[in-house]
């Protein structure tokens, strides 16, 4: 497999982004998205999970039997959601206690055991590492954009209780955007994550539409320049 | 009186009859030319008899029936004939059919016709029916022949439509209140010659001039007269046996399934007069209608007359003519032009304004009102078979009984987003037939390709066999007594096979050519179905392996007869 | 002959009983709700359809998007402030009914969609707006007070012209009392429910209208009414312990439920029998949600459940074909 680092870089983040596009690691992305906040630590957190699992699954490839593969897959994944529970605990208690069940469940993040069953089993460490960190950041944005959505919409701010997870210093990072908002529920709710995802997804078609339909504007012109061949007549 | 029998949905549009019944039925007057398609019927046309330049007389066969539902047309009027050519011919498609075009000499002089003889067999009653080109008058125009044999035993029941349910027509009305006792005799002769345990005429009870004056006729015979509601498509035939009979013609099956033929009241007479008269079909009834006419009515006219001369007879105002449709409102089609003959099984032809037929308005989305369910005689689900041939899934579709819809129009005339139902279904249909045909094709060229491969395999070891049985031969006899052995070589040292190719390799050359030959055979046989531009080339291949064959059979035979 | 629009003008005209009741009885708010959610619901509709690129005045004229409209109006609390009627009848035509492909296309009751969404998010103002009957208001309600609550200028507070309704009262009261101590109360009125009683029987008037001028079938309102009062004969037999049957059919939206929500043919079952189903499923989740659920009413959440489960009952409600042996079933893949 010949993939260059653009091609990763586009398909983490656009083309093949795990939420948006392969629509896995749903139950997490829903539940846990009705503040920025909370998505923010969540989706760090599968970031360095599905990095660090990227690597190890790459640079054990060639030593594990396919039989094998999985339960050596799953137990990288395991180990790491441990350690970044762990590290959780340690430095961001709060912001753990709010993401509760959903850190453990990191494990059964289908995006994460995708790719490495698809792409690190396959590739060296460095492609392998860019494609984990790209999947996990375009994971990581549509949860953000998708906080932001709900939280814009359900309570009136941005990055409320952001000292849960940067610290004191962060406490005054509070955006309130409509003072003496009347809170939306709807948005914080559960089904508030269905609509906005997708809408999410919706405005992504929507792009990737635009985009495709720019592309043929730009080539139709050299086609129309071709001269018309004989169609008739019969052929030896 | 009623019945106690019923079938879902119906609907009860006006019914617009009572113009067309202000006066009795009129003769229309002889045209100068006539048209005759060959094909008026459901099935293939029959093959010409007559020539260009012919003088025939009335009720002169123009074409006879070939095996298969091919029903023969005869001359409606004396006459010469003109030519024999396609002409365009009253059908929903607007295609065009060999027409039979006769310039008519006035004096209406008739062929000798044969009554049926009364020792006849059912069978050739049957085939004398077929002979004087009776087939369903009541629109479908099916083959008699054909549907009194679908029955294998004598049917339970024979019923006589005479419901007549479509807005606007009223040929069989007029008919029947008209002439009753044609319409009982032909009740009776039907009646004999399939021998059925009972017989009804069903008749819808918005005609009451024609129950009673049926009921009269009938009084005597056995002949049940049966009212039912008008309600339409209660003459649909499967609705008028559910409501006379309670019985469900099974789906894909016929009346006969369940021990019911149906026949319309024309065609009974027809029948009748076929038999006693051996008059053929060169006439029928046919209502004029519509707001364009000024003198609507019903009309008996011969078979062939061009619908302008009737609409003229009729009082045509082409300024008002908006629409002019051939059959009811809700099941008939278009015309686009009054140069059409008429046809036997035309029943009915409305010349209507702007007015009577506005252009439908600009369809809405469906939004499921479920009108159309509650007006479906065959309890389909109009709203979801539309969805599914809306979006192309035509199987589906037909998971949904497509097939079993009579499309009869009620759905389209209920639906309150004015969406033409009907025409999505056959849309359908048509796809699903299309379908079917390129199937049964494809299953025919791999099975054809299967027996050639089976055929190869079993030449091949035929060879097997000869070689290893010549083998053996040779095998023996180098094996018999040294004596014998110098004796046999010295007899083929003298035969003359030395110079040139063995016998064996003759053989071998022999057959490898015949194979070529018959893959190149096979090859465009393949060609000539699916890619036709390829088979000039193929037919050059076969012709060179067809010589090369020759050429190894001649070697062959040349050196059998030196052996 | 019918035409799509003139089934939309039928059905908002048999609401018309129904309203002139809810006016009369509960003031100048509904009619500010029903014009307004009618105007939004049609500006809204006006707008995506020209996003869409859509045929706009042909297709507004069809007058689903003002009977949404309407059916939000009249599910609405009276004294509701402006936005959240806003919406409710923006998200009803945005979300329930374009997203999904326009008229016909959409899966849920579009209307319930909307009161749905606001009665989730602000669940303060929608179950304590209710007006008290006019009668029971000190000084009852003018226009311009309701105009003043429905654009909240002005200062006129709602509180002392708002109640809990019937249905929720009686819920709650019975817990520590007896039925005559209870229906003592003057939201009772001297029957059923004081002015509901005559909302629902005026929308009960409306919808035999319907079934009368064969627009709607009388599948739909007759399981929902028929499972409604099993559930309750069963289950709150005795009214010393649960809300008794008379306030569940004529108290709250159980007639404008029955015979006109519920009976949307673009999200209703298909066949008659699966009709039946699913106006009896909604009987039942009605009477369920009522009496153990947290919300005091029921119709839009009853609605929407069984809006998802019409697929389900389209696949197994298939009538019998005439000519077949036995109903057929399902889709092929």
């Amino acid at each position: 497999m010949s993939t260059g680092a653009n091609q990763i870089i586009r398909d983490g983040l656009w083309h093949n982004n795990p939420a948006l596009v392969q629509l896995l690691g749903l139950c997490p992305l829903l539940a846990v998205t009705n503040t920025v906040v909370n998505a923010i630590g969540l989706g760090l957190a599968t970031l360095m999970v599905v990095t660090g699992s990227n690597m190890a699954v790459s640079l054990i490839r060639n030593r594990v039997t396919d039989s094998m593969r999985l339960p050596a897959f799953v137990m990288i994944i395991a180990a790491l959601v441990t350690c970044t529970e762990l590290i959780m605990q340690a430095y961001a208690y709060r912001l753990y206690q709010i993401l509760g069940i959903f850190i453990p469940l990191i494990v059964t993040n289908c995006a994460i055991l995708g790719r490495a069953e698809a792409f690190a089993s396959r590739n060296p460490l460095p492609k392998a590492t860019l494609d984990g960190l790209m999947t996990g950041l375009g994971f990581l944005a549509v949860l953000v954009l998708l906080g932001g959505m709900r939280e814009l919409v359900g309570y009136g701010t941005l990055l409320a209780d952001a000292h849960l997870l940067f610290g004191e210093a962060a406490r005054g990072w509070t955006l309130t955007v409509f003072p003496d908002y009347r809170q939306a529920l709807i948005a914080v709710l559960p089904p508030g994550a269905f609509i906005g995802l997708g809408l999410i997804i919706a405005l992504r078609n929507r792009i990737d539409h635009h985009i495709q339909q720019q592309q043929q504007a730009r080539q139709t012109p050299v086609e129309s320049g071709h001269k018309r061949v004989r169609v008739t007549g019969t052929f030896s | 009186m009623g019945t106690q029998f019923d079938f879902p949905g119906g609907i009860h549009p006006p019914d617009n009859k009572l113009r067309s019944l202000q006066t009795p039925i009129r003769q229309a007057p002889l045209p100068d030319r006539l048209t005759v398609p060959l094909r008026q019927h459901r099935g293939d046309p029959g093959r010409v008899v007559v020539a260009v330049g012919d003088h025939v007389l009335t009720g002169q066969p123009l074409s006879e029936g070939q095996p298969g539902r091919s029903v023969p047309v005869h001359a409606p009027t004396s006459g010469t004939i003109t030519a024999i050519k396609s002409h365009e011919v009253p059908h929903p498609s607007g295609l065009e059919e060999t027409c039979i075009l006769i310039e008519a000499d006035g004096r209406d002089q008739w062929y000798e016709l044969a009554p049926c003889p009364d020792s006849a067999s059912t069978a050739e009653r049957y085939d004398h029916l077929h002979r004087t080109g009776v087939v369903g008058l009541g629109g479908a125009g099916f083959p008699t022949r054909d549907k009194l044999q679908s029955a294998e035993a004598a049917p339970d029941v024979l019923i006589l439509n005479g419901a007549e349910c479509e807005p606007y027509i009223t040929a069989d009305q007029a008919l029947m209140r008209e002439r009753p006792d044609s319409v009982v005799a032909g009740a009776l002769a039907l009646w004999r010659l399939v021998g059925a345990g009972r017989c009804l005429i069903g008749i819808e009870d918005n005609k009451p001039d024609a129950i009673e004056a049926l009921r009269q006729s009938a009084e005597g015979t056995s002949v049940e007269i049966r009212v039912v509601a008008a309600r339409y498509p209660s003459g649909g035939e499967r609705q008028l046996i559910q409501l006379l009979t309670g019985l469900e013609v099974p789906s894909g099956g016929l009346p006969a399934d369940v021990g019911v033929l149906c026949q319309n009241v024309a065609t009974a007479v027809a029948v009748d007069r076929s038999l006693r008269l051996g008059e053929p079909v060169i006439q029928r009834i046919t209502t004029l209608t519509g707001e364009a006419l000024a003198r609507p009515g019903n009309i008996e006219a011969r078979i062939g007359t061009p619908l302008d001369h009737l609409l003229f007879e009729a009082g045509l105002d082409p300024q008002r003519l908006h629409r002019l449709i051939m059959g009811g409102p809700l099941m008939g089609f278009d015309l686009t032009t009054t140069g059409l003959p008429l046809i036997k099984t035309a029943n009915c032809l409305i010349a209507g304004t702007a007015g009577e037929f506005p252009d439908p308005p600009i369809p809405q989305p469906c939004i499921r009102c479920g009108l159309c369910e509650q007006a479906c005689p065959v309890d389909l689900l109009p709203q979801q078979l539309y969805w599914f041939a809306s979006a192309g899934e035509h199987r589906k579709a037909e998971h949904f009984d497509l097939f079993d819809c009579i499309e009869c129009g009620a759905c389209d005339w209920v639906c309150p987003s004015h969406l033409p139902l009907t025409d999505y279904y056959r849309h359908s249909k048509g796809v699903l037939r299309q379908e079917q045909k390129e199937q049964a094709e494809a299953d025919h060229a791999r099975q054809r390709f299967e027996e050639r491969q089976a055929r190869l395999e079993r030449e091949q070891a035929d060879r097997e066999e000869r070689r290893r049985a010549r083998q053996q031969a040779r095998e023996q006899r180098h094996n018999v007594a040294p004596a014998e052995a110098s004796e046999a070589a010295t007899a083929a040292a003298s035969s003359p096979t030395a110079p040139g190719p063995d016998r064996e390799t003759l053989i071998q050359r022999r057959d490898q050519a015949r194979q070529k030959v018959e893959e190149a055979q096979a090859q465009l046989a393949e060609a000539r179905e699916q890619t036709p531009e390829a088979v000039p080339k193929l037919e050059r291949a076969l012709n060179k392996h067809q010589k090369r064959l020759d050429a190894a059979e001649k070697a062959l035979s040349d050196a059998q007869e030196d052996t | 002959m019918l035409t799509t629009q003139r089934i939309m003008l039928w059905v908002m005209a048999a609401t018309l009983p129904g309203l002139l009741a809810l006016i009369h009885f509960f003031g100048w708010g509904v009619l500010i709700n029903v014009l307004w959610c009618m105007g939004i619901a049609m500006a809204t509709e006006a707008l995506i359809l020209w996003i869409r690129a859509r045929p706009v005045q042909h297709t507004l004229m069809d007058g689903s998007a003002a009977l949404t409209g309407l059916l939000l109006g009249l599910s609405l609390p009276p004294l509701l402030p402006w936005w959240i009627a806003l919406v409710a009848t923006a998200s009803a035509i945005i979300l329930a009914k374009h997203l999904y492909g326009g008229l016909g296309s959409n899966l849920f009751n579009p209307a319930m969609v909307g009161y749905a969404l606001v009665l989730v998010s602000f669940p303060e103002a929608m179950s304590t707006r209710w007006a008290l009957p006019l009668s029971l208001q000190e000084t009852p309600l003018s226009l311009l007070d309701s105009l003043s609550v429905f654009t909240g200028l002005g200062s006129t507070s709602v509180d002392a012209f708002t109640g809990a309704t019937p249905l929720d009262d009686y819920k709650h009261a019975i817990d520590g009392a007896i039925a005559s101590q209870v229906t003592t109360a003057p939201i009772y009125g001297d029957r059923v429910a004081l002015g509901w009683e005559w909302v629902n029987l005026g929308f009960l008037a409306g919808g035999l209208l319907l079934i009368q001028r064969r627009i709607i079938t009388w599948h739909i309102p007759v399981s929902l009414l028929g499972a409604l009062t099993i559930m309750a004969l069963l289950f709150g037999y005795d009214p010393d312990q649960s809300v008794p049957l008379s306030l569940h059919l004529l108290a709250g939206g159980t007639m404008l439920g029955a015979f006109f929500i519920a009976t949307d043919p673009v999200s209703a079952a298909t066949s008659n029998r699966g009709k039946l189903w699913y106006g009896a499923g909604i009987g039942v989740l009605l009477y369920t949600i009522r009496a153990w659920g947290s919300y005091p009413d029921a119709v839009a959440f009853a609605v929407l459940l069984m809006n998802l489960a019409v697929p389900f009952l389209d696949y197994y409600t298939r009538p019998r074909t005439r000519g077949h042996k036995r109903a057929g079933r399902g889709v092929p893949s």
